[in-house]
């Protein structure tokens, strides 16, 4: 389906096949829990606005793109939103059936009609189901769960399926033998899968023949079919665009899809009954899709939310008045992620002391690095994963410490196949099972998890020229807008949450590293930046770095706010220095931590950090809930500020940007990795059921990429309810990312032209874009690379 | 009078009082509930520890009120003290553990007053000392673990769930009952000691064989024994600190009955034949399904259907000390295998770091074999000559054990594996077979004197021992050389049949139609066509 059909007969057979193609990609790739990464849930409907995804999504999901009414009807009650944010916000609109005034829009949020559940179109095992009384939907979930738990599976059970099969072919030989459905009272189901066609594509096309499926019906019908297979179609997704990041294809996504069509075809044959209903939703489904006043007075109301969080930001940022740049060299240069938990960590580290200074930059450090670490034969890309990974390195120790290592991790594995295997099992529980008292008493009292030693320093496995070294400190400096200025000490800091006994563990870490700490990024660079055969180069290059700058690399873990220096390498001479920064640190961190722990659950500021190591803790800490801003600018622009950890800051001075490189840079990476980010975050949060990852409390991993609730059935990505939610309200406040850039107006707008993706995720209002000037709100962003002064907004406010 | 009345008692008590107050506050956040709640469970704790003090310094100590079939009895001797302290460590972490875990639940309150109470009736279950006793604890703990699988009772999977639980635990108390009935009837008592005892003495009679059958069918209903196993594969729909009691303090309760009725059961040798095949079928009926589970708890529900077989063959070869060491050692490693399983995800990406594992050929699996024989005839014999001749029952299920050790000594055998790979798989394998060894020798010093010994064999006996050393032994070799035959296609279809429990969920979901939409469903569709 992703590659050429030269066999299959042109016209309509291809326009199916397209549909289904179109249909495939309307569904967002999740990735695999060992290093996952924030996926913007609605990244196949980019180049559509809210209105029409809640359309398109109400009619294959049952779900909205927006808020429930009952959310906007609580902020206008509470003021939060104004009338001033809804007359912009209706302004804005471009349908013409939106609400005639802004009273009218207020009664959209109270309209009854606003709140009634949405369902999604029924699939044939809906309407088999309401006939019959069988719950075909849930057998199908089931049935394909079972198999695809051990297709997918990367080695819980011992006993897998037969690998190296295309999906398709895997379901195939595993339906053939399943009598479930046939139990479940599906006769005849082994018999209709050992006929169904040789190809996942063929199965398509007879499938959606014998459901009388027309061009114009297939989309919307396939993708619903995909939704309701919920975190598995995500999962094949995702195998997708591995792929075609490499280069290649992959067929899962099409078996995925010929799979849930069989069961369709199967079900329709065997209750006839439900034919007329099925008709007339293929009918249906052939209707153009327009959104529905509701979902337009919504979309509407979002968009006035957003406006008046806008209102606030603008107030906040308020300009460069009062805020002065120290004509003085730093003494202690701090480089952040940009992710929005570094925001409370800078503003604390800067109150502690006037000579020090931070910074905002993508955590991965611009370094494109696949990377094995210690006792490991696997490669984690450890970058952001919209890029192919281009820098090999390894934290292998030598010859005789690494097999020492894998000796050891190989006989814990032999140990972990004694405990899991048939008759072993029973010796191991005899043999082993009263030690567990000793560890049940060690978890409960949090005691485990907390020595690990540091890594071996990683290293390029090829050795790197002082040229290629040169260039890459250099941009990677310019892209820091770290020309000149230097501080005597630069601290390059990651990030990574630790927490204890989380399926989700890598939804805390750095998203800029592919869902892993940002330790070796950073590691890595300021070993690079350290080297004196780097530093020779960099003079020709444009940037003027002392002689007694010292770059140090550090992990920031987000959970404790305690920070750790690798800093072993360090001349001595500089140790005192070292300890002034330690002590800084820490200062910070108590800082942090006490600005963070009244968000948090039953924390005070001397607790927050043991949450790391409690085996029962599901909100270890809130991740990037909240975040709503990404701001571009010189730090003085945001610094003294309070954000409220609300804010990706990324460093810039577009003064210093020849040929606007790095803005580019800016726009192209970092801002749609937030956008990600943001938007996870928001479907997680508006649409629980379909985008969100379920309740932890009775999540169930599964295969070693996911996890599914209680006892089966649908893979479940995105966030859980725990991460985004306390239990009596959402601590993600659900808004589009608003993206402030100090720059130019042209020269952003040149950037959006070169990249129509980015443009369209602005165009159609995923993100909110503002030009600032001097540190204040200048410009709107307008769709057709257009700008709106901000002066009169307020003024027409 | 600190003898008079035996402390393990009181936890139940005290427990109950707690969770009255809990569930006067049902909703979200009660105050500092939960912090009373986890200390509580530690002050049960406390109080059995104090049980085993007080029985070391006067002495097994019992309670009783009414009489005859209607006696209920408490009892404070070395078994019930065991598996009061057991379910009371397991319950203090389970509650330390919902205090955090729980946290902002609609229904935190009446989370943890319902843990509570099912943790006073299991409690008050493993020291009964009757008839009577047992089925109000059991039909106790029954309605209020029912009450938590329902915890989101929204969820139509819950609801299934808890209806296929419920069905086979009150089965289980239905043969309870009967079993309370007939042995009233026959012999005028309650009292399983007296039972016993009578047993013992005069024989048990066709009535008395039957009461036995009866309260072996409740034991075998209450663990989820083969072939109506399918409820547990199912509740993981409650929080997981509910799968850790239910696996870690409640499936065992059959077994906890068995024992306790020991001398009983063991006066009907058709009865623990019917043990031995059951429970042996479904160890490794269990064992093989849980190869082919990929959601980690899942699999950890099949591996307790299987554990819990092999504690009903121990039960049915008389090895009753094995037994309860058996229902001891789970339950510490399956309460913190579900606590922990949230690390499945690391654990899964760990085990591909260190490169591909090695496959050990036929002759590496035969050479296995030998070595861990070997290795059971020295440990064996040493053993034999410190603490004294092995039972015939003793020695074949030693001889079962080594076979899973052979596995771990296969897996360093194999030919790619490097040679200091193999000397550790070896030394952990003697390591494991040390420890268990000792540990086995520990459970006869504590508890073998207070249980009866294994039956001398007679023809039935040796016969059953022959099929399960046989049995056991062609599926731990067939296991060993499993990447041999695995993925071959011939295999397929016997993957597809295992990794659906052979369909005896399907069958029974279907006759009680848990096939059917529930309430909650219905209706799909009408609102756009």
């Amino acid at each position: 389906m992703f590659e050429t059909h030269a066999r299959l007969a042109p016209g309509r057979l291809s326009d199916i096949l397209k549909s289904a193609e179109r249909a495939a990609r309307r569904i967002p790739p999740a990735f695999p829990l060992a290093a996952t990464v924030a996926v913007n849930p609605f990244l196949g409907q980019g180049d559509e606005d809210l209105a029409t995804a809640s359309a398109r999504l109400a009619r294959v999901a049952g779900i909205s793109a927006t808020q429930a009414a009952s959310q906007y009807a609580l902020a206008l009650r509470e003021g939060k939103i104004t009338d001033e944010d809804l007359t912009a916000a209706l302004a804005a609109s471009p349908f013409k059936q939106k609400p005639a005034d802004i009273s009218a829009l207020k009664a959209a949020a109270t309209n009854p009609d606003t709140h009634s559940p949405i369902r999604p179109f029924p699939t044939v095992a809906d309407l088999a189901a309401e006939l019959t009384g069988t719950d075909w939907p849930s057998v199908i979930e089931k049935s394909v769960g079972l198999w695809a738990a051990g297709h997918f599976d990367q080695g819980q059970a011992l006993w897998s399926p037969t690998p190296g099969m295309e999906a398709y072919d895997a379901w195939r030989a595993w339906a053939m033998h399943d009598l479930t459905p046939e139990i479940a009272g599906l006769s005849g189901f082994c018999a209709h899968v050992c006929a169904i066609p040789d190809t996942a594509e063929r199965a398509i096309l007879r499938a959606s023949g014998a459901l009388g499926l027309s061009e114009a019906s297939a989309e919307t019908v396939f993708h619903r079919l995909y939704m309701d297979l919920g975190g598995w179609s995500q999962h094949a997704r995702w195998l997708l665009w591995q792929a075609e990041l490499a280069g290649g294809s992959d067929q899962t996504l099409v078996g995925i899809l010929a799979i849930r069509l069989i069961w369709e075809e199967a079900l329709l044959a065997h209750v006839p009954g439900v034919a007329d209903k099925w008709a007339q939703t293929v009918a249906a489904h052939g209707e153009t899709l327009m959104p529905g006043a509701g979902h337009i007075a919504l979309a509407i109301l979002q968009d006035a939310m957003e406006r008046a969080h806008q209102r606030h930001l603008a107030n906040a940022l308020g300009g460069l008045e009062g805020s002065t740049i120290s004509a003085e060299r730093p003494f202690l240069q701090a480089a952040f992620c940009i992710d929005v938990r570094s925001e409370v960590y800078r503003r604390a580290l800067e109150s502690v002391d006037p000579t020090i200074e931070t910074i905002g930059f993508a955590g991965f450090f611009g370094l494109p690095l696949s990377h094995k670490a210690k006792g490991s034969d696997i490669a984690d890309a450890h970058l952001p994963v919209l890029l192919s990974p281009a820098i090999e390195t390894t934290s292998h120790c030598d010859t005789a410490c690494e097999h020492e290592v894998r000796i050891t991790a190989r006989t814990v594995r032999a140990w972990g196949r004694f405990r899991q295997a048939a008759v072993s099992s029973f010796a191991f529980v005899e043999a082993a099972g009263p030690l567990y008292a000793a560890k049940l008493v060690s978890n409960a009292l949090g005691l485990s998890g907390k020595a690990t030693g540091t890594e071996p320093t990683p290293r390029p496995v090829a050795a790197m020229a002082a040229d290629t070294k040169a260039d890459m400190a250099a941009t990677v400096l310019k892209a820091m807008s770290l020309h000149e200025g230097h501080g005597k000490i630069v601290l390059l800091l990651g990030h990574g949450g630790h927490v204890t006994n989380n399926p989700h563990e890598s939804a805390y870490q750095c998203g800029a590293c592919g869902g892993h700490t940002g330790e070796v990024s950073a590691r890595l660079l300021a070993e690079i930046l350290n080297e004196p055969e780097t530093r020779a180069g960099l003079a020709d290059r444009g940037i003027s770095l002392p002689q007694d700058t010292l770059f140090v690399a550090g992990l920031h873990d987000t959970t404790s706010d305690e920070v750790t220096l690798f800093d072993q390498d360090a001349p001595t001479a500089r140790a005192a220095e070292l300890q002034k920064v330690r002590s800084w640190l820490q200062q910070a961190g108590r800082l942090a931590r006490a600005e963070r722990a009244p968000k948090l659950p039953r924390a005070t500021e001397k607790t927050v950090a043991a949450r790391a190591y409690n085996w029962a803790e599901v909100r270890p800490e809130w991740g990037l809930a909240g975040c709503a801003a990404f701001i571009a600018a010189p730090r003085n622009a945001t610094s003294g500020r309070n954000l409220g950890g609300r804010a990706f800051l990324h460093s810039y001075d577009w003064q210093a940007d020849q040929g606007f490189g790095v803005l580019e840079l800016i726009l192209t990476a970092p801002v749609v990795v937030a956008s990600w980010i943001s938007l996870q975050y928001y479907g997680s949060s508006i649409a629980p059921d379909v985008f969100g990852g379920g309740n932890k409390l009775i999540h169930n991993v599964v295969g070693g990429i996911g996890v599914i609730e209680g006892n089966g059935g649908r893979l479940r990505p995105g966030l859980p309810m725990q991460t985004v939610h306390d239990g009596e309200r959402l601590v993600h406040e659900p808004l589009r990312l608003s993206v402030m850039i100090e720059a130019p107006r042209e020269a952003i707008a040149d950037v959006l032209a070169r990249h129509p993706g980015v443009r369209s995720l602005f165009d159609n209002g995923w993100l909110h874009l503002f030009a600032l000037k001097d540190g204040k709100l200048d410009a709107r962003y307008h769709a057709g690379l257009c700008w709106s002064e901000m002066a009169t907004e307020r003024l027409a406010a | 009078m600190v003898s008079a009345f035996p402390l393990t008692l009181f936890s139940p008590v005290l427990l109950l009082l707690v969770s009255a107050i809990a569930l006067s506050r049902p909703g979200i956040g009660p105050g500092g509930f939960p912090k009373w709640s986890e200390m509580v469970a530690f002050a049960a704790l406390l109080l059995s520890a104090g049980g085993l003090v007080q029985f070391w310094l006067f002495g097994p100590n019992r309670i009783e009120l009414l009489n005859g079939g209607m006696l209920l009895a408490m009892r404070a001797d070395l078994v019930s003290i065991t598996m009061a302290i057991l379910v009371s460590f397991i319950g203090w972490v389970v509650m330390r553990y919902s205090r955090t875990y729980l946290d902002g639940e609609d229904q935190e309150g009446s989370f943890h007053g319902l843990m509570l109470s099912t943790l006073a009736c299991v409690l008050v279950l493993v020291q009964a000392a009757s008839m009577a006793m047992l089925l109000i604890a059991s039909v106790a703990v029954g309605l209020t673990l029912k009450r938590l699988l329902l915890f989101y009772r929204h969820r139509p999977q819950a609801q299934r769930a808890s209806i296929k639980f419920a069905l086979v635990w009150h089965g289980g108390d239905l043969a309870l009952l009967v079993s309370a009935i007939v042995f009233a009837i026959a012999f005028g008592t309650g009292d399983i000691a007296a039972l016993a005892d009578t047993a013992t003495a005069t024989g048990l009679g066709v009535i008395g064989n039957l009461g036995v059958a009866f309260l072996v069918l409740a034991a075998i209903l209450k663990t989820a024994a083969f072939p109506l196993h399918g409820w547990l594969t199912e509740v993981m729909e409650a929080p997981t600190p509910v799968s850790a009691l239910l696996h870690a303090g409640i499936i065992n309760s059959g077994g906890v009955i068995l024992i306790t009725a020991a001398g009983l059961v063991q006066a009907s040798p058709g009865s623990m034949a019917a043990l031995v095949m059951i429970g042996g079928l479904t160890a490794l009926f269990g064992a093989m399904v849980m190869l082919t589970q990929s959601a980690i708890k899942t699999s950890l529900a099949w591996s307790t259907i299987s554990q819990m077989g092999f504690m009903l063959l121990q039960c049915g070869l008389g090895l009753w000390a094995l037994a309860l060491l058996h229902i001891v050692a789970h339950s510490l490693y399956k309460a913190h295998a579900f606590l922990s399983s949230g690390g499945a995800v690391s654990a899964v990406a760990a085990l591909r770091r260190p490169g591909p594992v090695a496959v050990p050929s036929l002759a590496a699996v035969l050479r296995s074999f030998a070595l861990a024989l070997v290795l059971y005839g020295l440990i064996a014999t040493t053993f034999t000559l410190f603490i004294g001749p092995k039972t015939a029952q003793a020695l074949a299920l030693g001889a079962i054990l080594i076979f899973g050790v052979a596995y771990l000594v296969a897996q360093g055998l194999a030919d790619l594996a490097p040679a200091e790979l193999t000397r550790r798989t070896v030394a952990a394998s003697a390591a494991a077979a040390i420890a268990y060894f000792s540990f086995q020798a520990a459970a006869h010093l504590a508890w073998g004197g207070a249980l009866p010994k294994a039956p001398i064999p007679g023809p039935l006996e040796w016969a059953l021992i022959v099929l399960a050393v046989l049995s056991f032994g062609i599926v731990a070799f067939a296991q060993a050389l499993f990447p041999l035959w695995a993925h071959h296609p011939a295999t397929a279809g016997l993957r597809v049949h295992l990794a659906n429990g052979l369909y005896l969920n399907a069958l029974l979901d279907r006759a009680i139609g848990g096939f059917q939409t529930t309430a909650t469903k219905g209706n799909l569709g009408e609102r756009h066509v």
